[in-house]
């Protein structure tokens, strides 16, 4: 049997689904909002109106545009995505019609890819109001940096290939919707409560939590591409998809398909820890640079060959521990994929310590150490450089000019408030007319016996 | 082809709902599985089906089962559930199949507007599309009035007449006397008995009577 059949009928059961055209208006609003807000406070910093314009290197696109915007499918993934995927499973479960299609000649991993195709098609409908977003934006004479825009949407498409194999699997081990959409639900939190409980803390904990959804989209808005997030969202989502199949083996006892599931964990873990293990390459797509050292300090950096560690005198919560964090242990570990980071304070509030070393910052490559309070880039690299004895490079200035947009998001709110949800409606009806057909007419002339 | 069962058994949890059935369906028969509430019928076709665990042997990949009152893809029509079905199977929807079973001024319906005894013709229909050598419908009389109940008796007779195997569980007597050609009589998850009207009845009165006898 063909896949495309299969598809088919997978993106006509969606077009029948209220869950996927409320999906698309909602998506629509949200989109719109997010734009004209992100667009006015753009104007806003970029001196609309004769206010004062923030400095031009700090206008970015990516993060005053692209990514406020998108955020409203992060919204849409996590809260609406979820209740489309679980339809498409828990309806053909509750109406049987699931004891059809498993005796069709197309095996369930089959149909279930055909139900991964038709929902990456129905989430290439689904942005379109940002698609639209992006026009605007050019239309008013935005900038836009087409490798960081698609390193946004690549990070987008894996969060939601994920949210729906989360939701697909728990459709599949679920006996209803609704246990499936708590189940789904609960996994959010607690992927919400990881990134919260780990910040800061290092080892395993931080480990694991920069794999959360919440996490690894941080990465693609700050135009991070790390291919050990995108292959661990991946292969979660893979074995999210072959779980789902696994259970929707309805012939296999039910200890079968528990043996399978754990056959699928393991494969899924070891897959995972070798990923984390050994692949550590990223890529820098963001125009400004923002998650590199220059290239003179990555040069300077690379010839440092002795051991190296950090250890942070810092609590979680300290909003110095954020900014040596993002500002300069990001850069750094990319510099030098070998450094180790101790944080002895994980977990504590900061607010009541008595440890004298509070604040500080120890430095220890091979047998030499030193102790710093900066958190501040230039100073902690000449820090380094002093303890390995070599010269700082000259710094080069910044080249990135910025780009500043003066202008309000004139007739964008007619786009997304009024012509948005009114193409979704009559689209929706019409597809509900052509599923309910023309009048009945006169029937065909009945065989002879 | 026939379909050859022997020996199959099944545990629903810690229950044991089919004990060794065996029996044999014959091409262009109709077999009928009669037997009280909770005897193991539905069990039976679906653990031929594939669609629940079981031990024991069936001998035919070949076949197709239509579960018992459902409403399949509910939000979509007749025509596209029929159509749907044949696309699957690499086949075409013969048109003649809706009329005799009264689905024409159906076809545009969605599946979940049909009552009892129309979604019961749409799921024969879906039954009767694929091109399967053996075809198990598990009660297909159950809501179809009088006149329907005849006019689909009739067209699994001509079904049958074309070499397809047909095994029904029928739940009224008098339906599965007038439909089928052969019985198999289940009783708390066992075969209790098999073979024709004639053969059952010999000597006992009708088929109420062997029912009562024996279950």
């Amino acid at each position: 049997m063909r896949l495309r059949d299969l598809v088919r009928k997978e993106i006509a059961e969606l077009a029948a689904s209220r869950a996927f055209w409320l999906l698309l208006l909602i998506v629509g609003l949200l989109t719109g909002q997010s734009f004209i807000t992100a667009m006015n406070a753009y104007a806003e910093a970029s001196g609309i109106g004769g206010g004062p314009a923030a400095l031009a290197q700090g206008l970015s696109p990516l993060d005053g545009i692209l990514t406020p915007t998108l955020g409203a499918y992060d919204l849409a993934i996590t809260l609406l995505l979820p209740f489309v995927v679980i339809r498409l499973i828990a309806s053909e479960k509750s109406s049987d019609a699931l004891k059809l299609m498993l005796q069709w000649p197309a095996s369930i991993e089959r149909q279930i890819a055909a139900k991964v195709l038709a929902l990456t098609a129905a989430w290439i409908v689904s942005l379109l109001p940002f698609f639209i977003a992006l026009a605007l934006w050019r239309g008013y004479g935005g900038h836009l940096h087409p490798a960081e825009l698609l390193n946004l949407l690549a990070g987008y498409t894996l969060r939601f290939l994920l949210t729906a194999a989360i939701a697909m699997a728990a459709a599949s081990l679920m006996s209803g919707a609704a246990n499936a959409a708590i189940v789904v639900l609960a996994f959010t939190i607690g992927t919400w409560a990881l990134d919260f409980i780990a910040a800061g803390r290092g080892g395993l904990l931080q480990t694991l939590a920069s794999f959360t959804p919440t996490a690894t989209l941080r990465g693609f808005e700050r135009g991070l591409l790390r291919i050990d997030v995108v292959l661990v969202m991946l292969i979660l989502s893979i074995f999210g998809f072959a779980i789902a199949a696994n259970w929707l083996h309805l012939g296999r006892s039910i200890k079968a398909r528990t043996a399978g599931t754990a056959v699928l964990s393991i494969l899924a873990t070891l897959a995972i820890g070798l990923v984390v293990m050994l692949v550590r390459f990223s890529f820098d797509i963001s125009e400004n640079r923002r998650n590199s050292f220059s290239v003179s300090d990555e040069r300077a950096l690379s010839t440092i060959n002795d051991e190296f560690t950090i250890t942070v005198f810092l609590s979680s919560e300290d909003p110095r521990m954020m900014d040596f964090e993002n500002n300069v242990l990001l850069k750094l570990r990319r510099s030098m994929p070998d450094v180790t980071v101790i944080y002895p304070l994980a977990g504590r509030s900061g607010l009541f310590e008595n440890d004298a070393r509070y604040g500080t910052i120890e430095y220890r490559l091979g047998t030499k150490s030193t102790m710093s309070r900066s958190t501040t880039e230039e100073i902690v690299l000449d820090t380094i450089y002093d303890l390995a004895g070599i010269h700082a490079p000259a710094r080069e200035g910044a080249s990135y000019p910025g780009y500043p947009l003066a202008k309000k998001p004139t007739g964008a709110q007619w786009v997304f408030y009024l012509l948005w949800p009114v193409i979704v409606v009559v689209m929706w009806r019409s597809t509900r007319r052509s599923a309910g057909g023309p009048p009945a007419g006169p029937p065909p002339a009945r065989r002879q016996p | 082809m026939s379909l050859a069962v022997a020996q199959l058994s099944a545990r629903r949890g810690s229950r044991q709902v089919l004990t060794d059935v065996s029996f044999t369906a014959h091409p262009g028969e109709i077999l009928g599985v009669i037997g009280p509430n909770g005897a193991g019928k539905t069990t039976l076709f679906e653990c031929v089906a594939g669609l629940l665990p079981y031990s024991g042997t069936v001998d035919n990949n070949l076949l197709f089962y239509v579960p018992d009152a459902i409403r399949p893809w509910p939000d979509q029509t007749v025509r596209w559930t029929l159509e749907l079905t044949s696309r699957m199977f690499e086949t075409t929807l013969d048109e003649t199949l809706l009329h005799d079973l009264d689905l024409v001024a159906l076809r545009h319906a969605t599946v979940k507007s049909l009552s009892k005894g129309e979604a019961k013709r749409l799921d024969i229909a879906i039954g009767l599309v694929v091109p399967r050598t053996v075809l198990l419908l598990d009660e297909p009389f159950d809501g179809l009035d009088l006149r329907q109940t005849r006019q689909v008796t009739d067209l699994l007779r001509r079904d049958a007449a074309n070499s397809r195997t047909l095994v029904l569980s029928i739940h009224q007597l008098s339906d599965a006397a007038r439909a089928c050609d052969r019985f198999l009589l289940l009783d708390h998850g066992r075969s209790v008995a098999e073979g024709t009207l004639d053969e059952l009845t010999s000597g006992v009165g009708g088929l109420e009577e062997v029912f009562l006898a024996l279950t």
